[in-house]
This record gives C-alpha cells, sequence and structure tokens, in this order.
C-alpha cells in the first residue's frame, strides 16, 4: 500500500473511529517515518509514555528530523516532563544519522588504509597522503563521536505507565521507594526475574516491573 | 503472762471489729449480688444462678423469665454470722439454668443496681473451643465478689485451704498434634498466699504449653465463705505421643503456715482477718508447689486411612477463601492472590504449599499474616499473599486452590476448596508492536481521541526501513565489514613490507657483487651488474621488461646529461671496447648505483 493510501487512510481512522487494520500490511521493520507517525498516535490517545518512546526511537533513525523533536519536546512539556538538551557534543555527532555514520566511518577507514599502504609502496604524493590520512581519521572520528553519543540512549528506557513504583528489591511486595512519572526517561542498568534497575535523571535508583519501562532500542 | 497478753489482744482485735461491724451495717441497705457459673457452657450443659441476700432476707426471689432458658430452683440456703456482737444474716437461692437453643442470653438483673448478667450457649458439643474475644465485648464482667458457698467443680484446696490449682480441658481425647485451648486457674487466699514465684507448668513432660499469656486475668472469688483472688491463664495444649496421660498443672507459691494452735486458729478463722493474724505474729512464710488434681487425658493417633496427599499436619476447622486483585491487568503486570484460611486449631501447620500448584503463572514467595481473634491465637484468620505475574495475555482462569486438614470434631480429614478465579490480561504496551494505525483506532473506539494543538502533523511513510534500531556500527554484522577491510589492509601492509625487503636483499647482493667486481678490478663485470640492476629498477618503475630498459631508452626518457645515462655508456665501453676505468671510478659509480636503487636520488 502506498504512503499515500496509508495517510489517506489514518486519516480518516483518526477522523471516524473505524480505521482498518492495516497490520497485515505494514512492511517489517521500522522507519523514522512510521516510528514518527505511530508516536503522534499514542499522543493523540494521550499516552505520554508510549509517544516519548516512539519519538525517542525515531530520533534514533532521524536525528536531525526537527518534528521529531519539536512533536518530543510538546509532548514533554505537555506531560510535565523536564525538557532534554543537547549539549554540543550531541549536536556534532548528530550531523549524520547513525546509518550515514556508520558508512563514513567505513569509508574514512579505506582511505587511511588505502593512503597508508600507497605510502608503503611508493614515496610519491606524501602530501596528498597525509591529507587522505587526515580526511579518512575525520570520517572515521565522526562515527566513534555517534556511538559515544547514542550509548547511553542505546541504555535508556521511557516509562510507559503512570505512577510507576519503584522499589528497593526486584519482588513486587512492600513499599515503594518512590514513583516515576509516565514519559520520564531513566537509565536501565540491569535485568533480574522480570525487574528492570533504573537509575532516574535525579540518580535515584530502584527496581521496576519491566512492564512499565520499555527501552528505546529494543 | 502469756494469757494476759492474749486477752488484751482479743480485747483490742473486739473492738476494732465492732467499731467495723457497726459502721458496714449502717452504711447501705441490704446488698443482693447474682453471679453465674460457667457463663459459657455447651447447649445440653447446665449453668447454676446463685443469688445472694446479704440482708435479712424477706424480700422474695422470682424467677428471671429468658426465652429460650429455663429456670429451676435448686437450693436456698440461710446462715447467721455473729461477728463482734453483731449478727450479718444472708441467704443464697441456687437455680439451674438449662439452655433450650444456643445464643448469647442477658439474664435481667434481681436488682435495679445491679448488672445483668450474660450466658454464652455454644452450639458445638464436640469440645470445639470458642474464641472469647467476642466474650470480653458481649459481656460485662460480673461483680468481682460473689457468692460461692460450695467448692467449685475441680477445686482442690491445700490442707490449710490457702490455694488451689485447677486445670481446665475442655475434652479428655486429643490428637498428636492438635491444638487444645486450657485454661490453668491459681486460686490464692487473701491474706494467705505472699507471692506466686513464677509461671504455673505442666507435671507431664509429653504435654507443652504455647503461647502461654503472661498476664493472666485476675478476679475475685468466695470459695467456702472465703475471699479468694483468682489468677487465670489461657495457652494451647498439645503432645507428642500417644496414651494415656494423667495431667495436672502446677504453680509456686509461697504461703502463709499458722503457727498457732488449731483451737487458736479455728478463732482466727472466726475473725478472719488475717490482718490481725500477722499483726499478733501467728503465721510464717514457706514456698509450696500447688498442683491441680490429676485428670486422665487420652492421646490418639492420626488415622492412617484416608489421609490426604496435601495434608501437612493442620488439625481443627478450617475453611479458605481466595481472590486475586486487581482482575484485568496488562502482561507483565503484578497481581496479588490473596489465599484466607479461617477456623481455629493449629494454625502454625497451616502452609503455602497449596500455592504451588499456580502453574502457568510467574510467582513469588508468598507472604503471610496471622490475625487471631483470641489471647492464645487458637482462632482466626491466616493470609497469604502471592504476587503472580501473567505471561501471556487473554482470560485466564487460576485453579480452585485445596486445603486439607483433620478435624477432631468428626474424627476424620476434610479438604477445603476455594472458588476458581478468572482473570483477564491484555497486552503489554512494551511490546509496542501496534501501528500508529491501530493505535489511532484504539484511541477512537475509547473516546480519547484528542488533537493536541502543536503536535505537527504525520509524515508520509516511504522510506527504507531498518531491521533494527541499533546503530549499524554496532550490530555484529556490520562490524564484519571494517574487520575484512582491516584484515586485508594489514595483509597488504605486509605484503608491501615483504617486498620491499626482498627488493633490500636484492639490492645488497648486487651491490655485493659490484664491490666485488671493483676490488678484482673487473670493469666489465662491474658495469654489468650495475646495468642489469639498474634494468631492473627502470623496468618496473616504467612497467617495461628490463630488455627494453637500453641507453636509447635511458636518453628518451632521462635525457644525455645524467649519471645514469653515461653509467649505461660505460658499460656498452666496457663490454665492447675494453677500456678499464680508474680504481676511483668504482667507488664513484657503485655510489651513483646504490643511490638509485634505493631511491635517494628519484629518477
Amino acid at each position: 500500500m502506498s504512503a499515500l493510501a496509508r495517510s489517506l487512510c489514518l486519516v480518516a481512522g483518526l477522523l471516524s473511529g473505524t480505521l482498518p487494520t492495516l497490520a497485515a500490511s505494514e512492511p517489517a521493520g521500522y522507519s523514522a517515518a512510521g516510528l514518527y507517525n505511530l508516536a503522534n498516535s499514542y499522543a493523540r490517545a494521550g499516552k505520554p509514555g508510549m509517544a516519548v518512546l516512539n519519538y525517542e526511537r525515531a530520533r534514533l533513525l532521524a536525528p536531525n528530523d526537527p518534528d521529531v523533536e519539536a512533536n518530543l519536546q510538546f509532548v514533554r512539556s505537555s506531560a510535565h516532563l523536564p525538557p532534554e538538551t543537547p549539549n554540543t557534543f550531541d549536536r556534532v555527532a548528530g550531523t549524520a544519522s547513525p546509518f550515514l555514520a556508520a558508512w563514513i566511518g567505513i569509508a574514512g577507514l579505506i582511505i587511511v588504509g588505502a593512503c597508508v599502504l600507497s605510502g608503503r609502496s611508493s614515496a610519491r604524493h606524501r602530501c596528498l597522503r597525509h591529507a587522505g590520512i587526515l580526511v579518512g581519521l575525520c570520517m572515521m572520528g565522526l562515527t566513534v563521536f555517534s556511538g559515544i553519543a547514542l550509548w547511553p540512549k542505546l541504555h535508556a528506557g521511557v516509562v510507559i505507565v503512570a505512577a510507576t513504583p519503584v522499589r528497593v528489591s526486584p519482588v513486587p511486595m512492600g513499599d515503594a521507594l518512590f514513583t516515576l512519572a509516565e514519559g520520564e526517561t531513566v537509565k536501565l542498568a540491569a535485568e533480574h526475574e522480570g525487574f528492570t534497575l533504573i537509575r532516574s535523571r535525579s540518580g535515584r535508583s530502584g527496581w521496576v516491573s519491566k512492564a512499565n519501562v520499555a527501552p528505546i532500542a529494543p | 503472762m502469756s494469757s494476759r497478753q492474749s486477752i488484751v489482744r482479743w480485747f483490742l482485735a473486739t473492738t476494732l471489729m465492732s467499731l467495723l461491724g457497726a459502721a458496714a451495717a449502717l452504711a447501705d441497705d441490704p446488698l443482693v449480688y447474682a453471679t453465674i457459673e460457667p457463663a459459657q457452657i455447651y447447649l445440653g450443659e447446665s449453668a447454676h444462678l446463685t443469688i445472694t441476700n446479704l440482708g435479712d432476707g424477706t424480700n422474695p426471689i422470682t424467677l428471671p423469665v429468658v426465652s429460650g432458658l429455663k429456670f429451676e430452683i435448686v437450693s436456698r440456703t440461710r446462715e447467721i454470722q455473729i461477728i463482734n456482737g453483731t449478727t450479718l444474716p444472708s441467704s443464697s437461692t441456687v437455680m439451674r439454668v438449662t439452655p433450650q437453643i444456643a445464643g448469647i442470653f442477658t439474664i435481667p438483673a434481681v436488682t435495679p443496681k445491679s448488672q445483668p448478667l450474660v450466658l454464652q450457649v455454644n452450639a458445638a458439643l464436640s469440645g470445639a473451643y470458642v474464641p472469647r474475644a467476642d466474650n470480653r465485648r458481649a459481656a460485662p464482667l460480673p461483680p468481682p465478689i460473689l457468692s460461692g458457698g460450695s467448692l467449685p467443680k475441680g477445686v482442690h484446696l491445700t490442707e490449710d485451704g490457702s490455694a488451689y490449682v485447677r486445670l481446665i480441658i475442655p475434652k479428655r481425647e486429643m490428637y498428636i498434634g492438635e491444638s487444645v485451648p486450657v485454661e490453668i486457674e491459681v486460686g490464692m487466699r487473701s491474706g494467705f498466699v505472699s507471692s506466686l514465684n513464677g509461671l504455673p507448668k505442666l507435671t507431664e513432660d509429653n504435654f507443652t504449653l504455647n503461647n502461654l499469656s503472661h498476664q493472666p486475668e485476675r478476679s475475685e472469688k468466695l470459695i467456702n465463705g472465703e475471699p479468694f483472688v483468682l489468677f487465670t491463664w489461657r495457652s494451647i495444649l498439645s503432645v507428642v505421643k500417644p496414651g494415656t496421660f494423667s495431667l495436672s498443672a502446677e504453680a509456686p507459691l509461697t504461703v502463709k503456715i499458722r503457727t498457732r494452735s488449731k483451737r487458736d486458729a479455728l478463732l482466727d478463722d472466726r475473725f478472719g482477718d488475717p490482718f490481725f493474724q500477722n499483726l499478733f505474729g501467728t503465721t510464717v512464710p514457706k514456698d509450696i508447689d500447688v498442683t491441680s488434681p490429676p485428670q486422665e487425658l487420652k492421646v490418639l493417633q492420626l488415622p492412617a486411612e484416608g489421609r490426604p496427599d496435601d495434608f501437612h499436619g493442620a488439625i481443627g476447622t478450617f475453611s479458605i477463601v481466595s481472590d486475586i486483585s486487581p482482575a484485568k491487568a496488562d502482561v507483565g503486570d503484578p497481581m496479588t492472590l490473596r489465599l484466607r484460611i479461617t477456623g481455629s486449631g493449629s494454625f502454625d501447620r497451616v502452609d503455602s504449599t497449596m500455592l504451588d500448584h499456580v502453574d502457568q503463572w510467574k510467582t513469588y514467595p508468598p507472604k503471610s499474616s496471622f490475625n487471631t481473634s483470641d489471647p492464645i491465637g487458637f482462632g482466626g484468620m491466616k493470609t497469604f499473599e502471592q504476587p503472580v505475574i501473567a505471561s501471556k495475555p487473554g482470560v485466564h482462569t487460576l485453579p480452585a486452590l485445596t486445603f486439607s486438614y483433620f478435624d477432631p470434631s468428626t474424627r476424620r480429614y476434610e479438604t477445603a476448596r476455594s472458588v476458581p478465579l478468572n482473570v483477564t490480561i491484555s497486552p503489554s504496551l512494551a511490546d509496542s508492536t501496534l501501528t500508529a494505525p491501530q493505535v489511532a483506532a484504539n484511541a477512537a473506539a475509547s473516546g480519547s481521541l484528542k488533537s493536541p494543538v502543536g503536535l505537527r502533523p504525520d509524515h508520509v511513510d516511504d522510506q527504507a526501513r531498518a531491521s533494527s534500531l541499533t546503530p549499524l556500527y554496532l550490530q555484529p554484522k556490520f562490524l564484519a565489514i571494517p574487520s575484512f577491510l582491516v584484515l586485508a589492509f594489514a595483509a597488504g601492509w605486509v605484503g608491501v613490507r615483504r617486498r620491499r625487503d626482498e627488493e633490500g636483499r636484492s639490492i645488497k647482493r648486487e651491490m655485493a657483487q659490484m664491490e666485488a667486481a671493483a676490488r678484482a678490478g673487473n670493469e666489465t663485470l662491474f658495469f654489468d651488474s650495475a646495468r642489469n640492476s639498474l634494468q631492473r629498477l627502470f623496468a618496473a618503475r616504467w612497467h617495461l621488461v628490463p630488455e627494453d630498459v637500453t641507453t636509447a631508452e635511458i636518453n628518451a626518457r632521462m635525457g644525455a646529461d645524467n649519471d645514469v645515462h653515461r653509467l649505461f655508456a660505460l658499460a656498452d665501453e666496457s663490454k665492447y671496447s675494453g677500456r678499464t676505468p680508474d680504481a676511483a671510478d668504482f667507488v664513484q659509480w657503485l655510489r651513483i648505483v646504490r643511490d638509485q636503487l634505493t631511491g635517494e636520488k628519484s629518477a
């Protein structure tokens, strides 16, 4: 089914509530637009946790998409969650999508290798070789930056249930240490018997049920 | 001397008692007390209602009228006491109270100033214990000192009549492992027992008292016309060995032994006030152990016939109820399965093994709590709370839970069952398998569709799809590409290095050959070797065969005015003309050839 037809069905379903199920015809895998649309749907359905989760996932594929960023900030502010401001390192690393950064890194590796090999076999064009090695290293550095910037996000999760209790041990008994708001992003540290050890943005740790938190990178 | 002191003592005592007796006689109107013993009976038994009139007894006693109770006058007694010349008449009427039905009955007060009495009649005749906690709420306590001219059943006073111990066991047969509530009553005559030196205990080692109350109930009672202070302990009796036993209880006391003659002691009793006896030094303290009359108790083993597999030793009467909350949850959400076991008996043998059969659910160790309905923990409710987690969506049924126990009243094993529980499990949001249209459809169906202002519109989804959200450079399949490239470059680097090493060794060999020719003065061999080396060098550089690198080719590519062209010319001259250069020329040509071969002077 074409993208236009899917969009028309989505709009029609939103307006009438009699949306046909397209799951059978949906292609497998992830796309930034698909995740973004899914997040929009959750946001409209009043589920900020799932909306934030899918915006974050869309941002993994399209880090520079202004719509993803704008809607994510909008949902966060609507859910009374603190805004996230990316630092300079994240901005540099986000100049290319992870997909593009991977191939840029490969290209840089090829350039560096070729220049080094040519230098071993011939002494000519030394300046050109040095310039090639520098460019190749920069391309590989971009990939490394991208990986460093994305690493915390790959080990983070989003709280998808309102007032999720955080417990001192991985058992569903006893009083909760504190509760997490729906849509809050937490660091996932460990797993045990259906529970996940999390660390909140404020630095507090505890165990939550795996059903209450979803990893950004499944 | 002794006779005179005794006369003086009696005179003082008589004077004081006369004053006290006169004051008591003038203080109030004749008093009427009523008491019922025991206050709790089983259907088929009788209680005794005693009405004591501490007056002239002229007021007629009317039979109470209570629906469900039958009153019969058993005896009337009348006595007159003369104390210090004051006549104190009293009369007692004893009635037998026979219940027709079970229940809690209120017997109206015999006088407007007294309190009504409460009689509890239990339906069970098998000796099943009825928790008395409710009695404290339902029945007000009787007046502290009530009549009872006769000795109560099971009371055997010590020889001097100062104390007694009574062991009250509601049944004469019990089973190993069964818990039987018992009462131990220690009566101490006022003024004759100076101290209670420890908790009461059983004389039979095969029996144990569990949960013996540390603070006994205290009351006062007239026994044989003497005031007694009663301490009552409640406990649970259990036994570990079958057989027939003679069981009694004992309590350590310190009593006051009279040192006067029996005739004087009778006079003491006539006055009846221990204050004066102590005052006049007629008693000495002595530690004794007071023992209750032995009671025969038969201990039986549990029958092996009909014993369920899931029987774990619980004896008593129980019922179970289970529930789960919430009844609707998502996959992965914890729910709490509660199992409540209510009844009376050995709750310490009630365990959570019945929850082990909750299959197809992820379970955690249950937590138990026990709310007792009596001070000794015989009756009450034990609650097990087990967290359970469903792993699959759908409507699930938690099977009925069973609990087997032995009922001593029916003398057979019973199995209590709870009803099955239905639970609806929804798919977890964390699965995130829904698509945007599905979510929109669900939202529309639930009526929660909103259009938040500020949300940017959807995108056209025509992009290529990634199989994973993990970045490409962190996926193992992709990492094979840079790994292969690194290996390839490393192999190339090694190959180049090996070729350069080979060239270096070849240059060294040729240089050694030229040096040997120079030392031997063999001009032809020297220049021929130098030319061959340079031919191979330039052939590789210009992609020619070595034979095509001739003097003309050198002239064409490098010009005639250079050392290589001159060396090729000298080689031809040496080969074809036989001219021999100077020894110094060999050194110069050696340096030129070495520079060319090592690349220090680029052609």
